[in-house]
């Protein structure tokens, strides 16, 4: 019977327990998704990664002959040691002015089990001698191959036609982005052939030569315990680079997705359980202060403590037993289409999605046991009740003075509705907690959402219209002699301005802190790459020392002043030594920057550029590239505006998840709005109603509680904003990396958009609540006593 | 003497589950401008859906009703509202004070939405309370706030005082001073009272009592010298 009665109250009140009950769901949703995504994932990448022996250490050298690379399973540590030829080269295709580049990786067809071995999706076996490849299924699809299609691709300014027989993935390309710069993978412009190793050597002219190592570890070992070895041996042959698994970008890119998605299965649920969990405490406690009478009743029947508290528990029990399969479900949907977003961003050719029975009671549970505990000190009150006493009323509340009447000035403006609304603040000081609180966490979750848009300004928007101020950038096959290149294109049609740019690699060391970095050499004068303050103000670069990126100068552990060992391929000597004289926000790549001659000199190299930036007449574009096309020379043609729409195609589809996370936050903050809103009215029906009956309108009647809701809300909102500093400042050291960071700054219109999301929650709230003081039954009302 | 309410054969049906209840079976009766009308009648005689009527918070199932010759049956939710913001000036058993306003606020309340209201100290101290107009109810007697009730009644200036019961939770002495007010602002205000009451001792100070019976009038008699409050006992 009690149970009866039970579904009867929540039916009474349905609304708001929906909402709980929804909020709950929400955060259930979250978890139960991305913990089967995180699982999908990791199931996926490690077969992946197990099957196909996914390397240890990834080394680049600018040549090496095979017979040597072998030697190095000499070393102590190492198990397997293989090597490959591994070349960017540009495809060719008709009637496309689009950069396409594909980077050849060659394949040992005798290996049985090769290191960082292909997975063959389609198609026929490699054979060699016939120049055929494998390709990376994403390109097939995106440029419309079909198997035995032709591909013609420039190799040292020469013409060469491949012959694509199938599509291949490898653990090493699971997110196969061409650098950096790119942070998404772009499959149409982008992706990875796998060639047997005897036609890639012809093909370069690299007969029995290697320029990538790949080993493995044995057990025990890192490559901290090898890397001076290797780097003796291998110093000769012009070690460019040298990293371990666990930096290895697409593992780097993998690895930080799941970093974050892990970091939202731990925070997102926990943040809106709490807030349900809030609601029903709120709601439980109302509940059974309002039931003082029937508990009476029931204790006097004969009803024991135990049974009246379980029937209030039952109430948070169903409401979290709801919310928990709800969640489970959705969530269980939601991780399909999650899924198959993965699916597009990582080539893991075992991912697929599994519904987990796991994740699905244990969020049921989870829930379960907070609203339980929410439910039980709602309602634990029950058993303080004498039953005599409980079906005396409660005592009255007493009205007193709040602080705010000892200013006069404001308290006078007020009417007295105002008046009534402040004093209510004041009056049940928990629940107008409760309000201020969610208010809070809705604004700040709208406004750390919206920011994100402003984030991705900062860092892509800003990055090309800001700091790569260039219209095209041309970057050389090897370095050539400066001026020479620039007296070149200086004569060249429609160029308003040249720059001579100097990547070099190097690694930097501090004390035990080591990274390799991309060191950017560039004119004092540049005006087509700036280099900029975290104000956005142009820095020069100095004569002497580097320009850091934060990111760098934090990983390093270093400061203005201080300084690093330096050790570069290009070098004449071992170790240089350089000054740190700024260091600058960067939140797309991490680099140093220096002034060209000041690079030059440091490493004793004459005046060299490895690419060039040119300022020139949109018109002269297409014909300045289509003379540098076939340059054995140039190794690619980069035309800033076509980089800026590529990225904003990705920022499009984020947009997309901003507004639905946006919702959400509203939705919390209605519930929120909607429960404390329906819990005044029912606290005060008798007043609300004594204020009809004297001839006040619904809307005058509504203005006592909406007042409250907007003074409450106001400040809230301004609490919202240094909440939202501190959420992104975690966010933003939780996600950034070598080769992105996040800004923390978060721009007015956020605040805007948080703001007036709130207040549409709010508004809604109030206007179901306006309905209810319209429906309010004078008659029945003030016949009730107190 | 001009007519301020008028009913005719005014009729009220609840439905309570399967039964329906008559609390008012088609009620005859005017009521004129200044005058003090007790409507007098036992527990569920129909006494309170008549104030319900009278005070625009219920509507009748059938029949008819005027305000000054302007109707109220019939009226939507606006003009109810409207009526009872110009109108009626409602004092309830239990005073129904704001709690957390004070006993000026509280008046206050009522004037701010009034038309043209009585000056709200003038008020306070008619009723005797000026020395207590910055308490809160829960620091008044019951008599206390019953004239609180009050002052926020007459302060809206309406052309009816509707009062349910008004000494209802009260003893002799502060029912007394009560009843005294309401004839106060009868006669200096010439303003309308109506009381609703089960007391028959209240009745002997009112101009026409209306016996209710039943949900019906029963009778209506008018009360050539009424008696002061003073002499009114129960």
């Amino acid at each position: 019977m009690l149970w009866r009665k039970m579904l009867r109250d929540l039916r009474e009140n349905k609304t708001a327990y929906i909402a709980c009950t929804i909020v709950i769901a929400i955060g259930l949703m979250v978890f139960t998704s991305m913990s089967i995504v995180i699982d999908n994932l990791n199931n996926a990448k490690n077969e992946f990664y197990d099957t196909y022996h996914f390397a240890d250490v990834f080394i680049k050298v600018k040549s090496i002959p095979h017979t040597q690379v072998k030697q190095l399973k000499n070393i102590e540590g190492v198990d397997r040691v293989q090597g490959r030829l591994v070349r960017d080269v540009r495809v060719l295709k008709e009637n496309s002015d689009k950069n396409i580049y594909l980077r050849l990786v060659s394949v040992d067809l005798k290996e049985e089990e090769p290191l960082n071995g292909v997975h063959q999706l389609a198609g026929f076996p490699l054979t060699s001698g016939e120049k055929n490849i494998w390709i990376g299924s994403k390109f097939f699809e995106a440029n419309s191959l079909t198997m035995g299609h032709e591909l013609f691709v420039l190799v040292d300014g020469k013409k060469m036609k491949l012959t694509v027989v199938g599509t291949g993935q490898s653990p090493e390309f699971v997110y196969a982005m061409q650098n950096v710069q790119n942070l998404f993978p772009d499959p149409e412009a982008f992706d990875i052939a796998y060639m047997p190793y005897e036609d890639m050597e012809v093909l370069f002219a690299n007969s029995g030569m290697v320029n990538d190592i790949v080993l493995t570890l044995q057990p025990g070992y890192t490559l901290k315990d090898i890397e001076n070895k290797l780097e003796d041996r291998l110093k000769k042959y012009g070690l460019a680079s040298m990293v371990e698994q666990k930096d290895q970008l697409s593992n780097v890119m993998l690895t930080e997705e799941f970093k974050q998605l892990e970091s939202t299965v731990r925070s997102v649920p926990i943040l809106f359980l709490l807030i349900a969990a809030l609601i029903l405490y709120i709601m439980l406690k109302r509940l059974v202060e309002q039931q003082r009478g029937q508990i009476g009743t029931l204790k006097a029947f004969g009803y024991g403590q135990k049974e009246i508290l379980i029937h209030y528990l039952s109430y948070g029990g169903l409401i979290g037993f709801a919310g928990g399969v709800m969640g489970g479900i959705f969530g269980s949907l939601l991780s399909e289409s999650y899924t198959q977003i993965y699916q597009t961003f990582f080539n893991l050719p075992t991912l697929k999605n599994t519904f987990s029975p796991k994740y699905f009671f244990m969020g049921i549970l989870l829930s379960m046991v907070c609203s339980l505990i929410a439910g039980f000190q709602g309602s634990k009150g029950v058993m303080k009740l004498q039953p005599a006493d409980a079906m005396r009323p409660s005592t009255p509340m007493f009205g007193k003075k709040v602080w705010i009447e000892r200013s006069t000035l404001i308290w006078e403006t007020l009417t007295v509705q105002g008046k009534m609304a402040i004093r209510n603040i004041s009056r049940n000081k928990g629940r107008s907690f409760f309000t201020f609180i969610g208010i809070m966490v809705t604004f700040a979750m709208i406004a750390t959402m919206w920011s994100f848009q402003d984030l991705i300004d900062l860092m892509v928007t800003d990055q090309f219209t800001k700091v790569q101020t260039h219209d095209v950038k041309i970057t050389f096959t090897r370095p050539l002699p400066m001026e020479q290149v620039m007296r070149e294109l200086e004569s060249k049609k429609g160029v308003k301005r040249v720059e001579a740019m100097l990547e070099v690699p190097v690694t930097f060391k501090n004390t035990y802190r080591k990274k390799d970095v991309m060191v950017v050499g560039l004119p004092q004068d540049s005006i087509l790459y700036n280099i900029l303050d975290e104000k956005e103000n142009r820095i020069v670069l100095p004569k002497e020392g580097a320009v850091l990126a934060q990111s760098i100068a934090d990983s390093l552990g270093v400061s203005v002043g201080d300084t690093l060992h330096m050790e570069s391929p290009w070098a004449k000597e071992d170790i240089l030594y350089v000054n740190v004289v700024a260091v600058i926000p960067q939140y797309l790549g991490s680099n140093v920057y220096m002034e060209q001659n000041a690079l030059s000199q440091l490493l004793r190299q004459p005046k060299v550029a490895t690419s060039l930036l040119l300022s020139m007449e949109e018109t002269f574009i297409k014909a300045l590239k289509k003379e540098y096309n076939t340059s054995e020379t140039v190794a690619s043609f980069e035309q800033n505006k076509q980089m800026v729409e590529k990225f904003q195609e990705l920022v499009g589809s984020f947009a997309y998840m901003i507004w639905v996370m946006a919702v959400m936050a509203m939705v919390t903050g209605f519930a929120i709005v909607y429960n404390s809103s329906i819990i005044s009215l029912a606290e005060r029906k008798r007043e609300l109603a004594s204020l009809r009956v004297l001839g006040m309108t619904p809307r005058e009647v509504l203005e006592v509680i909406s007042f409250e809701q907007w003074t409450i809300g106001v400040v809230a909102m301004v609490a919202g904003v240094p909440l939202t500093y501190l959420l992104k400042q975690s966010m933003a050291s939780s996600m950034s990396n070598d080769l992105y960071s996040m800004p923390v700054s978060t721009g007015a219109s956020s605040f805007l958009v948080a703001s007036l999301g709130t207040a549409v929650a709010m508004i809604i709230a109030q206007l179901s609540v306006a309905r209810k003081i319209k429906k309010l039954d004078l008659v029945e009302v003030l016949k009730e006593r107190d | 003497m001009s007519i301020i309410l008028q009913a005719r054969n005014l009729s009220k049906y609840y439905q309570m589950g399967e039964v329906t209840v008559e609390a008012l079976k088609g009620v005859d009766f005017d009521v004129f401008e200044g005058e003090f009308v007790v409507v007098l009648g036992p527990s569920g005689s129909g006494k309170s859906t008549m104030l319900n009527m009278i005070g625009g918070m219920d509507a009748a199932n059938a029949g008819e009703m005027y305000f000054k010759g302007k109707p109220l049956h019939g009226a939507s939710e606006k003009v109810l509202t409207q009526y009872r913001r110009d109108a009626i000036g409602f004092v309830f058993q239990f005073y129904n004070l704001m709690p957390n306003l004070t006993a000026l606020e509280n008046v206050k309340l009522s004037v701010e939405i009034a038309k043209s209201p009585l000056n709200v100290t003038e008020v306070l101290e008619e009723v005797g309370l000026l020395d207590r107009a910055d308490h809160f109810p829960a620091q008044m007697s019951g008599g206390q706030q019953q004239r609180v009730a009050i002052a926020r009644a007459i302060a809206k200036n309406p052309e009816i005082l509707l009062c349910d019961e008004p000494t209802g939770a009260l003893d002799l002495s502060t029912g007394m001073q009560v009843l005294k007010l309401l004839r106060k602002f009868n006669e200096t205000h010439h303003k309308t009272v109506i009381i609703i009451t089960h007391n028959a001792g209240i009745a002997q100070m009112a101009d026409r009592v209306f016996y209710i019976k039943d949900g019906r009038l029963d009778k209506i008699e008018v009360i050539e010298h009424p008696l002061s409050p003073e002499e009114v006992s129960w």
